[in-house]
């Protein structure tokens, strides 16, 4: 696993001192409230709707056990008891004290943690996908890759003050786990005719008010070509990016507005003017950071575990949470386990401390100390042995983790929506909350099977409604709240912008329709399908015509 | 001229965040800042407004609070207009700490 190094160290801790600094000469009015905010800001410190809100960087999604259970010391020392898991991998805590923030940072300096670039218009923290150095399916563990690009983007100079924030993604495998074409730059790593290992770049994907599917810039690039590839990329998009309005300031408009073409003209142009040696990293050093990520100790097993088939059979809870919270691992007798933060009766994502220092126990235990936060705002332990699966389910048990509706139709995302968010125009936490709770019953959810419901409490979509199979989007008006409904979006690799239905829906008539929905495609689908099939295969009249039948 | 950077219509109170903890607070009869909207001052006299605007730019400045402003209130019920002010005055209407009695623990 990444072991952060002397640079980060130095960094972190002069950050840490800079931040203590500054917050005292806020207090004492050294500082103002304009001068402060930038600051606050490049630490993850934001005002909210009701407090302050602290959000911590989790480079891509790796958290080890000590990590998680200083996340726990945190918010039980600073905050009230919990925190959030955001699609962007991150942990936000939603109740510090300004003058405890400096105390807060030092705690997480102390586990190598921080709060830079999770906001302003830098290159946000890397993420990739959960299943990274664990999953059968991918060319190779994409944490590299996405470490590279966090120390090359970590306080680059150039890239400091971008037109506008800048999200980048890795993945190595086909299934998309990271909504790559959604972000600003998708990196997929592949592997080309010859077979040698590269990159797959997609660009000027996003969501947010002008939701956009990312197109591709270079099917293959050479592996050592990345960063100076993607310097010039970034050095079209602060040379042309629109810094006159913020609604138009993303890559994607730009891609957009210039054609895709002409884009990667540009950026060729520009590569062709770089010195690419000057930029690129030796492969000692690539070799250097690789070796962070090399596998922990596995051991070696028979693929199959006769003690996990007996327990499949013997307990019949386990075998339900086994057949949808578990993934395909590379290594034989291991298994990824999914842990859903989606109970149906609390927050999506949220997780309170005792349950992370209980995952932290677990992951010592059962996954060498290692932990993944998910986009869908779960958890992952990504190495457990086949034959400790059951011992760690009923340990989840204990303390309510042991929910097992991953990928199912309540296994909702969900922003904080108005509850919490200073930007909100309505809640997003009591719709999915009622969602749940109509599609309770474990064997009905099972039967729809496959299904992505994602809120958003406003048109920055955050909660990725638009590649929801079902987006929903919190609105107000006269101090109502209702809600707009997108359908046959799609955050996988087969990525899809979902269309709005038509007028919107006040929070009852809207879990009746979706219930309507989902019924009629049960009706309607045909041997296989999943929601979005069955969208895809009849388009949407038919779909709107049920969710307004009321 | 009014020298008020408020821009509303009907009956208004003045709000902020305390810079400290973070907390919504509204300035009082007493021109004091409190956590409980109950005690919000509400006015449509403008001489009183400026007042009020004067004493959030002196206490801004003081560094007790931030963003300081105006904020529209219905004459019938006393409530904020906007429907997010609203909730700045009830709080979430769902949070996990108040769902599972979790606090902070000093
Ligand atoms: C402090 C509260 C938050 C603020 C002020 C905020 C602000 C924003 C804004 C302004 C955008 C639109 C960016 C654009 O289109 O240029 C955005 C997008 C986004 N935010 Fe947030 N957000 C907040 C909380 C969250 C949370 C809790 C999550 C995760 C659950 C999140 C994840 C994202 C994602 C994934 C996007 C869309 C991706 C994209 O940039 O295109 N944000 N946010
Ligand atoms: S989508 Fe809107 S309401 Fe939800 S977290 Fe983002 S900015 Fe806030």
């Amino acid at each position: 696993m990444y072991r952060y190094d002397e640079f980060d160290h130095e960094i972190v801790q002069s950050r840490v001192k800079q931040f203590t600094a500054q917050v005292e000469r806020r207090l004492d009015g050294r500082l103002t409230e304009a001068q402060f905010r930038p600051l606050r800001l490049m630490n993850g410190l934001y005002l909210q709707l009701h407090a302050y809100m602290l959000r911590v960087a989790v480079p891509y999604g790796t958290l080890s056990s000590k990590q998680m259970r200083q996340l726990a010391m945190i918010a039980d020392k600073y905050d009230r008891g919990y925190g959030h898991i955001t699609t962007r991998q991150n942990v936000q805590f939603n109740w510090p004290e300004l003058t405890d923030v400096p105390h807060i940072l030092q705690d997480l300096a102390d586990v190598e943690m921080h709060g830079f670039q999770t906001s302003g218009n830098c290159i946000r923290n890397v993420t990739s996908d959960p299943y990274a150095g664990a999953t059968a399916e991918e060319i190779e563990d994409p944490r590299p890759t996405a470490e590279l690009l966090r120390q090359w983007s970590t306080l680059h100079p150039e890239f400091a003050f971008l037109p506008r924030k800048f999200k980048i993604a890795v993945v190595a495998s086909k299934t998309d786990r990271a909504v790559i074409r959604a972000h600003d730059i998708g990196i997929e790593i592949v592997k080309n005719e010859a077979g040698e290992t590269g990159y797959h770049v997609i660009v000027g994907g996003g969501l947010g008010r002008t939701p956009i599917i990312g197109q591709t810039l270079r099917a293959y690039l050479p592996r050592e070509e990345l960063l100076p590839y993607l310097e010039a990329t970034l050095r079209v998009y602060n040379r042309y990016g629109r810094r006159d309005n913020k609604y138009k300031a993303r890559i994607k408009i730009l891609v957009t507005e210039t054609g895709i073409e002409e884009f990667t003209k540009q950026v060729e142009e520009e590569y062709a003017t770089l010195e690419p040696l000057d930029i690129a990293v030796s492969p000692e050093e690539v070799a250097r950071i690789t070796a962070y990520f090399a596998d922990p100790d596995f051991e070696t097993l028979p693929a199959h575990s006769d003690a996990y088939k007996a327990k499949l059979l013997d307990d019949k809870d386990f075998a339900l949470w086994a057949e949808n919270n578990l993934a395909e691992h590379k290594q034989d007798g291991y298994a990824i386990v999914n842990i859903s933060l989606k109970p149906l009766d609390l927050a999506p994502g949220d997780i309170t401390a005792d349950q992370m220092r209980a995952v932290a126990d677990l992951a010592d235990e059962y996954s060498f100390s290692e932990i993944r936060t998910t986009h869908q705002q779960n958890i992952v332990l990504p190495h457990v042995k086949k034959s400790d699966l059951h011992a760690l389910f009923e340990k989840l048990q204990k303390v309510k983790l042991a929910a097992d509706n991953i990928g199912l139709i309540t296994d909702i995302i969900c922003c904080p929506g108005m509850d919490f968010c200073a930007l909100a125009t309505a809640r997003s936490i009591p719709l999915s909350q009622a969602i749940a709770q109509r599609f309770a019953d474990p064997v009905r959810q099972r039967a729809i099977g496959e299904m992505q419901i994602k809120i958003s409490g406003c048109i920055n979509a955050c909660g990725h409604h638009h590649v929801g199979h079902i987006g929903i989007l919190g609105l107000e008006k006269a101090g109502v709240e209702f809600y707009q409904v997108k359908l046959g979006g799609d955050a996988s690799e087969n990525a899809a912008v979902g269309q709005v239905t038509g007028p919107g829906f006040s929070q009852e008539e809207l879990v009746d329709s979706i219930e309507r929905l989902v019924d009629y495609y049960i009706d309607i689908r045909e041997d296989g399908e999943r929601f979005i099939d069955s969208f895809k295969r009849l388009g949407m009249a038919p779909f709107k015509e049920v969710l307004y039948a009321a | 001229m009014s020298t008020l950077k408020h821009k509303g219509k009907g009956p208004q109170s003045l709000t902020a965040n305390e810079l400290r903890e973070g907390l919504n607070v509204w300035l009082t009869a007493e021109f004091e800042w409190s956590r409980d909207y109950k005690m919000a001052l509400q006015t449509e006299d403008e001489a009183v407004m400026e007042k009020m605007q004067a004493k959030g730019d002196a206490d801004e400045n003081d560094n007790l609070v931030v963003g300081v402003y105006f904020i529209d209130v219905e004459p019938d019920t006393g409530l904020p207009v906007r429907y997010r002010e609203k909730f700045r005055v009830k709080g979430p209407s769902y949070d996990t700490a108040d769902e599972l009695g979790l606090k902070r623990a000093n």
